[in-house]
């Protein structure tokens, strides 16, 4: 029964490997690592390097990483978005105690590199999403 | 070092690649939506810039 029920189905295109929490998590502490996991080795290595080198070009221009600041609600949602980056955020801010410069010639272009770095690492949280809920190849 | 014009390539480089490879499969799908993005931050940037330049938003600031 479940035989003659299994030969008609059309192959699957996109099979879900993996567990959902480990492959969203993943993918949020370190860039790249979700798509990793799932098997999208090629893809997760360049969003990593992607990521890192947005962090890198930032740092070198000494943009801010956002913290809240009391009174300026857009600075919370700026900090959500920079924490998108995962791991190298808390790195930056309590490992390296990094601050940015706001006297720093690049210092708007760096924000811009370092809140673009945390951004894109959250659709690549819901791209993992995505894939491991066999929604997206 | 760098200038404004090359910070806002590398800005678009590394945006248009992303979502050239996140939102495409294929080579060549991947290639078109990478041009159309990077063609379209630059030549916007170009664009809003020149469109600007006639309109000075202030007294020029003080050269250090």
């Amino acid at each position: 029964m479940a035989e003659s029920g299994s030969s008609s189905a059309p192959p699957s295109p996109a099979l879900p490997t993996g567990n959902a929490a480990v492959a969203v998590l993943s993918a949020w502490l370190i860039p790249g690592m979700g798509h990793i996991y799932l098997k999208r080795r090629l893809r997760g290595l360049a969003f990593l390097a992607l990521i890192v080198v947005a962090i890198l070009i930032g740092c070198k221009l000494e943009g801010n990483l956002y913290t809240p600041v009391p009174g300026q609600p857009l600075t919370y949602l700026a900090t959500l978005g920079s924490m998108g980056m995962g791991f190298p955020y808390f790195l930056l801010r309590y490992g390296l105690h990094y601050q940015g410069d706001i006297r720093g010639a690049g210092y708007e272009y760096g924000t811009a590199f370092l809140l673009t770095a945390g951004l894109m690492n959250w659709l690549l949280v819901l791209d993992a999403w995505d894939i491991v809920r066999g929604k997206k190849e | 070092m760098l200038s404004h014009f090359l910070l806002m390539v590398l800005y678009a480089l590394l945006v248009s690649v992303f979502f050239a490879l996140l939102w495409r499969r294929g080579r060549r799908e991947q290639v078109k939506l990478f041009l159309q993005i990077f063609l379209g931050m630059v030549g916007g940037g170009l664009l809003v810039a020149w469109l600007m330049y006639p309109f000075p938003s202030g007294p020029p600031a003080p050269i250090p």
